[in-house]
């Protein structure tokens, strides 16, 4: 009863924010302060909504993702209901905040609530140990970022004299105040987007539900990162040195990404790299620093919310049937081919989600990506070296996006000739892996609850890359489709022989998150072991010695209490002699 | 006659007793020295008396009264030691330890 | 004259009550203790206090020892020495004796040591007598309840009924009586 009102609440809550959408569509941009107060003299810190084009845009995509999470959760959620409805609610509320505040303190309230939400949604499956890791992970490593995006609003609101979004202008602000908290926000977007060096929480999330897996990496949460940017993009681009560091960070991150994610074997840790890679496309594109950039990167932001919500909406059916996205377990009912005929819709909708993620030509990523290449292209052009590093890096990327989409496609929905059924390179990761093949009857599509939302954002991630105004840059589309060629044949002539090659550095993911186990976990623990020792031998050790001393007094006093009048007696003419003998020593 | 005489004699007399109370084990033992330290503050009483010459003879009616007091202290002292006697059938003052700790008592409190 | 006869019944007092406090026989201690409080009356005839030895020996050696005597008896005290007499405090106790005497004897050297007694006139129970009923009747009849009160308390705890209905052997609870 009460999971059915926080559905009902949940669902029209989203179908509310795309109405707000569509109503401010068009709208001139407004806003408004409704509470305020004065922090210090003349610092005044007030809560005030604003709405623009970005606004308006950020809405839509989190109305519609959020809507298609919250019906896809209706069939997809079994236990604890209420609770996970009402916090999908409460993120997508925070996620608007963000969206629609014009302080920078309300902004912070929204991220800050998102941390917590995200925290709680990962550990939905608290019973397991990887889930309550992965929560716990996930709190930390954008905690650790919201430190410096705490101190970035102070100094940004300090040396604006305003916390008003609207009002704080580039030119009013020293430059250093202007670089430290551009870079100070810019290590809350890092940990919030999950990009290097505080990317690996974000794979390490995946145990939490696939819908708010969807949630997560399509509208909310790692996109705030790039809307903030978006948003005080003024302020970034006057910061040049911020810039750099975001267009190093993002280069960095979308090739290590998609690195990893050519050798990660669990459907959802896969889709999790890549929107760490697709973020950095983003970020590249915000880090030009030029209009276009910008641009493109809010197109990529709007198509990559529709296919990956998409994507992983899919792992989130295939999870619900099979039971595992690893792709060990999903080689198991696909050595037959069972997979894709048991499941036609999903089939077909992850295949245009991971077409779209690849950049085949007409569907939505294809169009976005594009323009942040062409958008490169236009800046380095210019000369600039930042441009020709990311236009190389997001080339680079675009190759590794289509080799691991074109992997996780093949193996997971097609049978290998050349395997004759068996389950291939994955077969060192089971030891179950000779079993016979698992009942496949029962393998069905789901409900068309979770079937709607996928098919509608299918429509989407097909065709939301005419949305912008179809403008192709044909030298420029010829070359991403060549390179996505590139990475896809190989992944194809790979899969065909039943080659799976892993490195085991990026098996490893690089070690990362070894050396940050080596690094800050051990150290911590190891005070954090000095901590408890030191509480329990040096302070306990007074508290106990306290108790000790007490209790060992009072065994002495009882043995005093022995019932003999003489001993009483003794004592009392000891201490009438004693205190006549201090007497006359005091006295003299 | 130096009044040091009488005065070192209580003394020594009231020191005596306290001995005997604190060291003796018999109850009734106890008793006499109780009265050899009543009987050292007579003694004191007396050769106060005769050291100030008041007049109104104060140490030596304090006296009388003291004594009579030990003979009221004595009387029930002894009724005491009987019943100590009826009670446990020995009036050793040693032994007799119904004030110390119960022992269920200790088994409650630990 | 005065001073030799007090000496002497001082040094009497004194080695009786050695002999009470560390004999190893009750009755003797008993008897010892009768010793000394007739050399402690001798002590008072010697300071004049005529009156006051007469009611030392009346009361303390009259009554009291025979008080004790009845005690002892009734306790069934044995005559003869005991092994254990004294408790393992006693070291201790002489100690704390010790002390307490080297305190007060040296207290009252540095209060009284050079301070004399005039030949005092010999007393008479009259004025003890004048003194009592003249000026300390008040307390004189206090002392009179007091000694009600203890003669009821004496009768109220050697009765043989109430809480105490202990099978024991049978002691009577005769003579005790009072002064």
């Amino acid at each position: 009863m009460i999971a059915t009102a926080w559905r009902v609440i949940g669902v029209g809550f989203s179908l509310l924010v795309i109405l707000t959408a569509a109503l401010l569509h068009g709208v001139d941009p407004q806003q408004a302060d409704f509470a305020g107060s004065y922090a210090g003299i003349h610092t005044y810190i007030s809560f005030g909504v604003r709405t623009d084009d970005l606004t308006v845009l950020m809405l839509a995509v989190v109305g519609v993702v959020s809507a298609c999470v919250q019906v896809y959760s209706i069939g997809y959620l079994e236990k604890r209901v209420a609770s996970y409805t009402a916090l999908v609610t409460l993120f997508t509320a925070a996620m608007v905040t963000v969206v629609v505040s014009d302080s920078l303190f309300l902004l912070l309230i929204g991220w800050e609530v998102m941390g917590a939400c995200s925290y709680l949604l990962i550990g939905h499956y608290w019973e397991r140990q990887d889930a309550r890791a992965g929560a716990m992970k996930a709190f930390l490593m954008t905690r650790l970022g919201d430190v410096g995006f705490l101190f970035g609003i102070f100094v940004l609101g300090v040396a604006g004299d305003t916390f008003r979004i609207s009002d704080l202008h580039a030119d009013q602000m020293s430059s250093p105040a202007l670089t430290a908290g551009t870079l100070l926000l810019l290590v809350g977007v890092v940990g919030k987007s999950a990009q290097v060096p505080l990317q690996t929480w974000l794979p390490d999330a995946m145990p939490g539900p696939s819908p708010v897996s969807a949630l997560i990496h399509a509208a909310t949460m790692v996109a705030a990162g790039v809307f903030v940017i978006a948003r005080l993009f003024d302020l970034f681009t006057a910061a040049d040195a911020t810039l750099t560091v975001l267009a190093i960070v993002a280069c960095v991150t979308m090739v290590f990404a998609a690195l990893c994610a050519m050798a990660a074997v669990e459907v959802k840790r896969v889709l999790a790299w890549s929107t760490v890679s697709q973020l950095a496309i983003m970020f590249a594109g915000l880090s030009l620093g030029t209009r276009d950039g910008r641009h493109a990167a809010l197109f990529h932001l709007l198509t990559h919310a529709a296919f990956k919500g998409l994507l992983f909406l899919c792992a989130g059916v295939l999870l619900h049937q099979v039971g595992s996205a690893a792709f060990v377990v999903l080689r198991r009912y696909t050595r037959r081919g069972v997979l894709r005929k048991a499941m036609p819709v999903t089939f077909v909708t992850m295949t245009i989600g991971l077409g779209a993620l690849a950049g085949v030509p007409g569907l939505a990523g294809f169009f976005s990506k594009d323009s942040v290449v062409e958008a490169a292209w236009d800046h380095a052009r210019d000369g600039s070296t930042v441009g020709w590093v990311v236009l190389v890096s997001v080339c680079l990327t675009a190759v590794m996006t289509a080799f691991y989409c074109v992997r996780l496609w093949l193996w997971v929905f097609f049978r290998t000739p050349a395997l004759a059924g068996a389950l291939g390179a994955f077969e060192a990761d089971d030891p179950m892996a000779d079993l016979e093949d698992p009942d496949t009857s029962k393998l069905h599509d789901g409900s068309w609850l979770m079937l709607a939302p996928l098919i509608l954002l299918a429509i989407a991630a097909a065709g939301l890359g005419y949305a912008d105004g179809v403008h192709i840059d044909w030298p420029i589309a010829l070359v991403t489709t060549v390179l996505a060629l590139f990475g896809a044949l190989p992944a194809y002539s790979l899969w065909q022989r039943g080659a799976d090659p892993r490195p085991v550095l990026l098996e490893r993911e690089f070690g990362v998150d070894s050396a940050y186990q080596r690094l800050f976990v051990v150290p911590v623990q190891w005070f954090a072991k000095l901590a408890v020792g030191g509480d329990r031998d040096v302070i306990g050790g007074y508290v106990r010695a306290a108790g000790k001393a007490g209790t060992l007094a009072s065994e002495g006093f009882r043995r005093l209490q022995t019932g003999n009048v003489q001993t009483y007696l003794t004592a009392a003419v000891v201490g009438v002699v004693a205190l006549a003998i201090l007497a006359g020593v005091i006295g003299s | 006659m130096p009044l040091i005489l009488p005065l070192l004699l209580a003394v020594l007399l009231f020191c005596l007793g306290v001995y005997g109370v604190l060291a003796r084990r018999n109850a009734i033992t106890i008793l006499m020295s109780f009265e050899l330290m009543l009987n050292a503050v007579n003694l004191n009483l007396v050769a106060f008396d005769a050291w100030r010459l008041d007049g109104l003879a104060t140490g030596q009616t304090l006296a009388v009264f003291v004594i009579t007091l030990a003979a009221a202290e004595i009387g029930l002292g002894l009724a005491i030691v009987l019943l100590l006697f009826r009670g446990h059938g020995h009036v050793d003052a040693d032994t007799a330890r119904d004030l110390r700790e119960q022992p269920e008592l200790q088994e409650n409190e630990l | 004259m005065t001073t030799a006869l007090f000496s002497i019944a001082g040094a009497v007092a004194v080695v009786a009550a050695v002999v009470v406090v560390t004999t190893r026989r009750i009755v003797h201690a008993a008897l010892w203790l009768v010793v000394a409080l007739g050399a402690v009356a001798g002590c008072f005839g010697a300071l004049h206090a005529e009156f006051v030895a007469l009611v030392q020996i009346l009361v303390y050696v009259g009554a009291i020892v025979v008080l004790v005597l009845f005690a002892l008896m009734l306790t069934k005290a044995p005559t003869n020495p005991l092994p254990a007499l004294t408790t393992r405090r006693s070291p201790f106790a002489a100690v704390v004796a010790g002390v307490l005497f080297l305190l007060l004897g040296t207290g009252v050297v540095i209060a009284f040591g050079n301070k004399k007694i005039k030949p005092v006139p010999a007393g008479a129970a009259a004025d003890v007598g004048t003194a009592v009923f003249r000026v300390w009747v008040l307390p004189f009849e206090v002392l009179s309840v007091l000694l009600l009160a203890a003669l009821i308390g004496a009768i109220v705890l050697s009765q043989r009924s109430g809480k105490l209905s202990e099978p024991d052997e049978t002691v009577s609870s005769s003579g005790k009586g009072d002064d």
